[in-house]
């Protein structure tokens, strides 16, 4: 292949998919059953099918929530988590993706131990246990069962079957009379559930609709386990399963009851925080690492509270002002410590933990693009990157993807930032503008992230870079603006803005991409949270409230499924 | 041993309990494990030792150039070339004192291996040997043995503040401890199986128990997302049935000879004799299960290590030797930093020279090695020379210098006792608070 | 500038001179330091070593005898109790000295002696100026602990672990080179100072002053070619030793500083310190606290004097009554003799934000343990 048609190449592939609503439409989970398929539903002819359940793993911030809810927050979890898997833009979604290696699995069994040893210690077992044993060096049938029933109920997050009971109870007997303790039986009952996939795994199932015939919906438990993370970012409580299990979410009375509940409680914010942290990748601050020499203000304290920083900045704005999402992208509240006070160059009364502060117009700032927990996270150990910048607003902003850079580029040039003919970003990028095979794709890019380059590679404001004014105009999509207050406002007005939280939210929501059957819920919503002034709190409650949030098809158990879905991953079809 | 043999092996352990697990899960398991079984079929233990020396380093001679793999070993290290790849050297982690004053020699001994840095000797026990003992060390004649080489009965190993875990001073007297009196042959030693090991491999069979209901109940892709998990569970099966095997026999055992009578004191030549010694005792101790974590005080933090001929200690001259304007440190400082890591060399020699497995008791063994202060007459905690020498078992990567660019140095006392096998996510109070490990170290 | 800046001291040292080795400042060799640890014990005559005796047995037992015995008492905690002594060298040439004339004169020891001072000579400056008052490199001028390779003129090390800190403010600033009329203050820094990765103190970073008025001074000054000039106010400051807590006061304090473009202060605080204080600072720690404000226990103050003489290379007795011998300030109205001695310190401060307000400490934790209560 020559040069010119490598480039030819990449221009074509250079063009940004739409965008918000990634449908799914080829994957074997979301292809309409085979006809006549045995437990296949049957929609009506020609409507496309509802998404099949998924099977979700807990991931860390799940696990520890749901732990602290159903025994107590001081209960230690002491295992460790692997990193977790990113898939669609979200570790949501990957959730349903994710195995399960040897080394989790030892990890959840240490977790396992740590927490029953814990529940089941001196300590904290008056306080945790529904019942305590008549004797403890006798096994407690009555009081074993409620127990296990108990617990169970809530690790599951539905009730156990007699035969799951009675597998659990019979551990419990077995150690105790191995062990001779009671409290230790319990103990290793307690493990069993806490290292099953039933309380590992978010394990979705269906049940025909009563309503419309032919079709399918998520069962009661998977429903009230679906609205709980989603709302809470945690276990459904006793409540949602008592009215779960009493059919009160079949109705619509009774599911707006429980999800006004939900969300009136303080674990709701949990979930809109754990939510962006995901969004905005901010895992990738556990490694992230910075010239100490170039960047003398930038310590493990200050990418801690550089990640606080934007999410209390989005939980204050979003939750306790109701605002407008997207003035998130125009806002100027500062929440600071002591630590980023340092970067910011501002002061930090408060010896302790945060103060609310505004940023000054002076400062360059407006919008959580121009906090450093932006900037830094989207920059090289020693210098800016307009590029990372600009992919990052276009990835995490505007659901948008864009290509790898192809391999051969030559980056010396870029790179030598002391190249004095180049004292800028700017100036070290023309290439971008000017290399056919760079061109195509920069220009989504690089156009974006120039307007930030008055923050250097930690967020630190300046206005010369090796002596030259810097120069900060740049566009998106058209739209020509100046410095970061000029590209909050581009993001406030782009239309995908709003269209990709509301894309984002719902995948995160069902740990999956969205299915063409849910195409028009989507514009729906999106019609919605316009009309309500972007306020998220309304559109979560829309979806939480909302049929088609639980809409499912069967999922495709036979083996004839089952060869095709093998037959395309042989031939490396990645759909 | 070949491939195939050892399958056989594990199979006969197994015995009825294999039952059922596919041969590939196997493979996995011997993959990953194999070289953690001796020609006995049984698995070695993984063991942990500390090793302090006093009066910190003098960093021209002691930091590497270079960081990863690709560093040059400085002059005070070059002795330790042969362990090259079996070394991790961390320059530049702190202690972080928040304003707690510091005690010269105390608290940044103190704070690195409790994660707390206290203003006197009220260490906030445990340290983190005793930590790591409570987890490698069950079913051991000693939870730990502790040695001081320069003639002081010292020791910074500490279940609570104010009891110290007393240090062997004499040769002789570790001698008799270990393999005088109640010392048994360990290739005929009885052997009872852990019942709560038991309990919980029983446990683990009722999870798998519904199974086929599970895998018929989900879509394709899941099903073999839920097989990978059944698959990890049975892994888990397979180590707690080896646990419950009797203990390995030990391989090239012989009970060491008594240590001649010595001249105990400070006294550097004499120290480094004691020194040999006790490191030849301990590695036997190791080697035979006696005991699995020992805690070496080379030179206590204050060192009175001296030179013969003089009255100066290494101490004292750290704080009275005037910098030598052409070198640009304190020259005879230099030679007690110096001496101090030909101990070092000598400590790793001695658990080098015991073969055990595939390769040596050092490759079984993780040993963190650190000193109190970086340059001693600032009594500076920041930068204290730390490293960390072995293979554990398999469980860490060695052969690297990472500079810590002031991170707190709890940072490698979180990753040892992950290492250990500890679950410990978090350690260490205020600014030495740390759930970063070191991943560079980690296998 | 909104007519406001902070700063915070990022380095601080007395201001001295050459080595005595480059400037020929003692022609008469360094001052000397005890020969033998018994030396410093008086009252008792076993306290000399024993034939045989090691070091270590031997201090121990003097140490125990020292302090369970009440009939002996040691010359580091009661200087008074010695002589002069005269292996304590001074320096008696006129060498170029760092520092700041203080009075405005150039004083001769056989000149006239104005009231309120002593006879004593000021020193020429490093460029050329004259009538520098510093006597206290006089008095320590011979000692090695002193020169550019000893221990003494490090203590700023001690700063950077946040033990203790100087926070400066200027208020009212019109014109940042050129006003005749500025604020200034002086604080002991409540917070630790914030470093980078590299210990480098952090520009920009936010420090509350102390709420404790013994360690917070303000005086009037003035800017003229971008120097700062202020007028005398007295100052008092931290200082730890050995987990021991103590008082750096300087009574007359004037600031002469460089202000740079980039908001960097850079010159001299100088002023008069009283000789019993500075003795206690430096030499004694008579006076030391611990962290609860109590006076720490006789063994820290005393072990940590003797010891610093030790390693120092000095006599207690010899450094004090020294530092009256040279002393230039605040005749006694009996004797004559002067009580307070020129002091120079040389400092660098970089900008901070400066917050006069109650904030709860980061070591609330440590506090309620009893490890720590800080008087500031």
């Amino acid at each position: 292949m020559n040069k010119g048609l490598a480039a030819l190449v990449v221009l074509v592939a250079c063009q940004l998919l739409p965008g918000s609503d990634p449908v799914a439409a080829n994957t074997p989970q979301a292809a309409a059953p085979a006809a006549g398929s045995p437990g296949a539903g049957s929609p009506a002819a020609g409507s496309p099918a509802a998404a099949q359940p998924v099977m979700r793993r807990l991931t860390e911030a799940q696990y520890r929530a749901t732990v602290a809810d159903i025994f107590d927050p001081g209960i230690p979890v002491v295992g460790r988590f692997e990193r977790a898997l990113r898939s669609d833009g979200l570790i949501a979604v990957g959730t349903s993706e994710s195995g399960l290696s040897p080394f989790s699995v030892e990890q959840y069994d240490a977790s396992a131990r740590g927490i029953a040893a814990a529940v089941l210690s001196e300590a904290w077992r008056d306080q945790l246990l529904p019942c305590q044993p008549a004797v403890a060096n006798r096994f407690d049938e009555d009081c074993a069962t409620r127990i296990v029933e108990h617990f169970g109920r809530l690790l599951f997050r539905r009730p156990l079957s007699d035969s799951e009971t009675g597998r659990f109870l019979d551990a419990a007997r077995n150690t105790q009379q191995r062990l001779g303790d009671f409290y230790s039986g319990l103990e290793f009952a307690l493990v069993g559930m806490m290292i099953s996939p039933d309380f590992l795994l978010r394990i979705e199932r269906v049940e025909p609709d009563p309503a419309k015939p032919g079709h399918y919906r998520l069962d009661a438990w998977s429903r009230a386990t679906r609205l709980s993370y989603f709302i809470t970012g945690s276990t459904p409580d006793d409540e949602l399963l008592r009215a779960a299990g009493a059919g009160e979410l079949d109705t619509e009375q009774g599911l707006a009851h429980q999800v006004e509940r939900l969300m009136a409680s303080p674990r709701f914010a949990n979930a809109v925080r754990v939510f962006f942290d995901d969004m905005l990748q901010f895992e990738l601050f556990d490694d992230l690492a910075k010239d100490p020499v170039i960047y003398p203000s930038y310590n493990s304290a200050v990418a801690e509270d550089a990640r606080e920083q934007t999410l209390l900045t989005i939980t204050d704005h979003l939750l306790t002002r109701n605002g407008d999402y997207r003035d998130l992208f125009t806002t100027r509240s500062a929440p600071l410590t002591r630590s980023l006070g340092v970067v910011y160059r501002m002061p930090v009364a408060t010896r302790n933990g945060w103060a609310m502060s505004e940023f000054s117009e002076r400062s360059g700032r407006a919008g959580i693009q121009s906090q450093v927990g932006f900037l830094a996270l989207h920059s090289h150990p020693g210098r800016s990157s307009p590029t990372l910048r600009g992919k990052a607003i276009r990835e995490v902003f505007l659901c948008q993807h864009v290509p790898d850079p192809p391999v051969d580029v030559d980056f010396t040039g870029i790179n030598d930032d002391s190249n004095a003919a180049r004292p800028t970003a700017r100036d070290r990028l023309e290439a971008h503008r000017t290399q056919p095979a760079c061109k195509a794709c920069h220009t989504l890019m690089d156009p974006l992230g120039l307007t930030l380059e008055r923050f250097d590679g930690v967020g630190g404001f300046r206005t010369r870079e090796n002596g030259a004014i810097i120069d900060v105009s740049g566009s998106l999509d058209g739209r020509e603006f100046e410095a970061a207050p000029g590209l909050g406002q581009a993001l406030h007005d782009h239309p995908e803005t709003p269209r990709c939280l509301v894309s984002k939210l719902y995948r995160s929501a069902v740990g999956r991409k969205t299915v063409a059957a849910e195409k028009p819920f989507i514009e729906q919503l999106n019609q919605i949270f316009a009309d309500n002034g972007y306020r998220l709190p309304g559109l979560m409650q829309t979806i939480a409230v909302s049929e088609a949030f639980y809409a499912a098809s069967p999922p495709s158990t036979d083996e004839g499924e089952e060869t095709v879905a093998a037959a395309r991953e042989a031939q490396g079809d990645p759909s | 041993m070949n491939k195939y043999h050892r399958r056989t092996v594990l199979r006969g352990l197994l015995g009825g309990a294999a039952v059922g697990v596919a041969l590939p899960v196997l493979d996995l398991f011997l993959n990953d494990s194999g070289k953690a079984f001796a020609a006995t079929g049984r698995r070695i233990p993984v063991r942990f030792g500390s090793w302090i020396w006093g009066c910190g380093h003098i960093p021209e001679k002691w930091i590497p150039e270079g960081t990863g793999t690709d560093f040059t070993l400085p002059p005070d290290l070059e002795p330790l070339a042969p362990y090259r790849d079996q070394l991790a050297i961390f320059s530049g982690f702190d202690v972080r004192l928040d304003g707690v004053p510091n005690k010269p020699h105390v608290t940044g001994c103190l704070g690195l291996r409790t994660g707390i840095p206290v203003p006197n000797d009220r260490v906030e026990a445990p340290t983190l040997d005793v930590l790591i003992g409570d987890e490698i060390g069950k079913g051991t004649r000693f939870s730990s043995i502790e040695v001081s080489t320069s003639g002081i009965q010292r020791s910074y190993s500490y279940r609570a503040a104010g009891s110290p875990n007393p240090s062997e001073t004499s040769p002789l007297a570790l001698y008799k401890r270990i393999f005088g009196a109640g010392f048994q042959d360990p290739n005929a030693a009885g052997f009872t199986p852990d019942s709560r090991t038991m309990v919980h491999k029983s446990v683990l069979s009722a999870v798998t128990e519904d199974r086929k209901q599970l895998m018929r109940s989900v879509g394709a892709e899941d099903r073999r997302r839920l097989d990978e998990y059944f698959t990890s569970i049975r892994q888990l099966e397979n180590q707690l049935a080896l646990q419950l095997e009797p203990p390995a026999p030990v391989e090239n055992f012989t009970i060491p000879d008594p240590p001649p009578d010595l001249v105990l004191d400070s006294e550097m030549e004499h120290v480094m004799e004691t020194h040999k010694l006790m490191a030849g005792l301990l590695a036997r101790a190791l080697q035979c299960n006696q005991t699995r974590v020992v805690n070496v005080l080379f030179s206590d933090t204050t060192s009175n290590l001296r030179r013969r001929g003089s009255t100066t200690t290494h101490h004292t001259l750290t704080h009275e030797e005037p910098v030598n304007p052409e070198l640009g440190y304190q020259e005879q400082v230099g030679w007690f930093a110096t001496q101090s890591m030909l101990a070092w060399r000598d400590f790793l020699d001695a658990l080098a020279e015991i073969p055990e497995g595939d390769g040596t008791l050092l490759d079984n063994c993780l040993i963190l090695a650190h000193s109190d202060c970086s340059i001693a007459k600032a009594h500076a905690v920041e930068g204290i020379p730390t490293m960390v020498a072995g293979g554990a078992g398999g469980r860490i990567r060695t052969g690297f210098h990472m500079a810590g660019k002031a991170d707190p140095i709890s940072r490698i006392g979180l990753t040892v006792q992950q290492a250990m096998g500890l679950q410990v996510e978090s350690w260490g109070t205020r600014s030495m608070e740390t759930r970063r490990n070191i991943p560079e170290l980690l296998a | 500038m909104d007519g406001q800046a902070g700063f915070v001291v990022s380095n601080f040292e007395y201001a001295l001179a050459e080595d005595a080795e480059v400037n020929g400042a003692c022609p008469d060799g360094m001052t000397e330091g005890y020969t033998n640890q018994g030396d410093v014990f008086v009252g008792a005559p076993d306290l000399q070593r024993k034939e045989g005796e090691n070091e270590q047995d031997y201090v121990r037992r003097l140490f125990q005898s020292a302090f369970s015995d009440s009939g002996i008492e040691n010359l580091c905690q009661n200087p008074e109790l010695g002589s002069p002594n005269p292996t304590f060298r001074t320096v008696s040439a006129e060498v170029p000295v760092d520092g700041i004339d203080l009075d405005g004169r150039a004083s001769v020891a056989n000149g006239e002696t104005p009231a309120g001072s002593c006879a004593h000579d000021d020193f020429p400056g490093m460029n050329g100026e004259t009538g520098i008052d510093n006597q206290f490199y006089r008095v320590v001028g011979c000692n090695k602990s002193f020169q550019s390779t000893g221990q003494s003129n490090i203590f700023d090390i001690v700063m950077l672990t946040g033990a203790w800190g100087i926070l400066i403010t200027l208020d009212g600033v019109d014109d940042i080179v050129n006003d005749e009329s500025v604020e200034v203050g002086f604080y002991a820094n409540a917070d630790p100072i914030q470093l980078s990765p590299a210990r480098e103190p952090l520009p920009f970073a936010t420090y509350a002053m102390t709420q404790d008025p013994r360690y917070r001074a303000t005086t009037s000054g003035r800017i003229r070619n971008g120097i700062l000039t202020t007028d005398p106010v007295d100052v008092r400051f931290h200082w730890v030793v050995n987990s021991m807590r103590l008082d750096r006061p300087l009574e007359r304090a004037v600031a002469r500083l460089a202000i740079s473009e980039d908001g960097t202060l850079d010159g001299y605080l100088a002023g008069y310190t009283k000789v019993e204080d500075l003795y206690n600072f430096k030499f004694g720690f008579r006076n030391a606290t611990d962290g609860t404000g109590q006076l720490a226990p006789v063994r820290l103050r005393a072990g940590s004097s003797i010891g610093a003489a030790f390693v120092l290379g000095h006599t207690c007795e010899g450094a004090y009554y020294a530092l009256y011998e040279h002393a230039d300030a605040d005749p006694d109205p009996e004797t004559g003799r002067c009580t307070s001695i020129s002091t120079q310190y040389r400092l660098t401060a970089i900008p901070a934000f400066v917050v006069d307000e109650e904030t709860s400490s980061v070591n609330e934790e440590l506090d309620a343990a009893g490890n720590r209560r800080d008087p500031y």
